[in-house]
């Protein structure tokens, strides 16, 4: 026959063991999205990419293009007849 | 919402997807090797192990649906279903997607393990050891930060704890508490005599 302290004990220790797990997958979760903000700022400080929605419009604005475009990605210059609309033009940044 | 913070978005949690998924194969290992800190029970490890691994998900799907919906490249649900549709870096973005896809698989056959058995739930694990380094790949293809110092370290980092515990993994000896009375009944069932 089982000692009933023996299986208090056991059973104490699954609760902790389920406390503690929870509170683990909680932290780590935590721990994630707050990794997620630093890895953020730290990859926008060390490779921020090129701005090109702003420069995009303006330039979009006053060229001859004909192009439908609305990605508000910068065209390639001269005359584009193309109508794509996907707008895959790489503009120079690191993206 | 501003394109530039979708992509800072999606590499942040590409970053992050990589550590946790990390962390999981090393818990699934030390499972395996019925590692479990003292004092506490032996389903620690399992289960910490399943936790953190449906945690991994919801920021590997962070990961894809921000890199989706990201106007910049455009590539469509598509590319994030189908392997190596994508017009945009084809080759490293299908091995993503391959990787998402196995892990996907992995993780329902896992929550769907009583309806598998046992037999079909682990030869479908073991999928993992093709799942990660193919994740690695992937974010070293294609990954903006990759070859930044800074994620590049922690990718070292990371795959020197995979190769660590895989290799031990594979080194040890068998962990099953049983296994010298099983190879003593198995010899034992040899030796009978053939009726």
């Amino acid at each position: 026959m089982r000692n009933p302290e023996n299986v208090q004990s056991r059973i104490s220790a699954r609760d902790r063991a389920d406390r503690l797990i929870n509170q683990l997958t909680a932290g780590a979760a935590i721990a994630a999205l707050g990794a997620v903000g630093v890895f953020g700022v730290v990859g926008a400080s060390t490779i921020p990419g090129a701005t090109t929605a702003s420069t995009a419009s303006t330039t979009t604005s006053t060229s001859t293009s004909s192009s439908s475009t609305s990605s508000g990605l910068q065209p390639a210059g001269g005359s584009v007849t193309s109508s794509s609309s996907s707008g895959v033009v790489v503009s120079g940044g690191s993206h | 919402m501003n394109d530039q913070l979708l992509w800072y978005t999606t590499r942040a949690a590409g970053a992050v997807s990589m550590i946790m998924l990390t962390g999981v194969v090393v818990l699934g290992v030390m499972s395996t090797l019925r590692a479990t800190p003292r004092g506490l029970p032996r389903f620690f490890t399992p289960a910490l192990h399943r936790n953190i691994a449906l945690v991994t998900l919801v920021f590997l799907a962070l990961h894809v649906v921000t890199a989706v919906v990201d106007p910049f490249t455009s590539l469509g649900w598509t590319a994030a279903v189908i392997p190596f549709s994508s017009y945009y870096r084809t080759f490293w973005l299908g091995l993503g997607t391959i990787a998402f896809e196995l892990l996907l698989a992995i993780t329902v056959t896992s929550l769907l393990r009583g309806l598998l058995g046992h037999g079909a739930w682990r030869a479908i694990h073991w999928l993992t050891y093709a799942a990660w380094p193919v994740a690695i790949v992937h974010g070293l293809g294609t990954g903006t930060d990759a070859w930044s110092p800074w994620l590049f370290t922690l990718t070292c980092l990371c795959v020197g704890a995979a190769a660590f515990v895989v290799v031990y993994r594979f080194t040890a000896g068998s962990t099953d508490p049983l296994a010298a009375q099983r190879a003593s009944f198995r010899a034992g069932v040899d030796r009978r005599p053939d009726r």
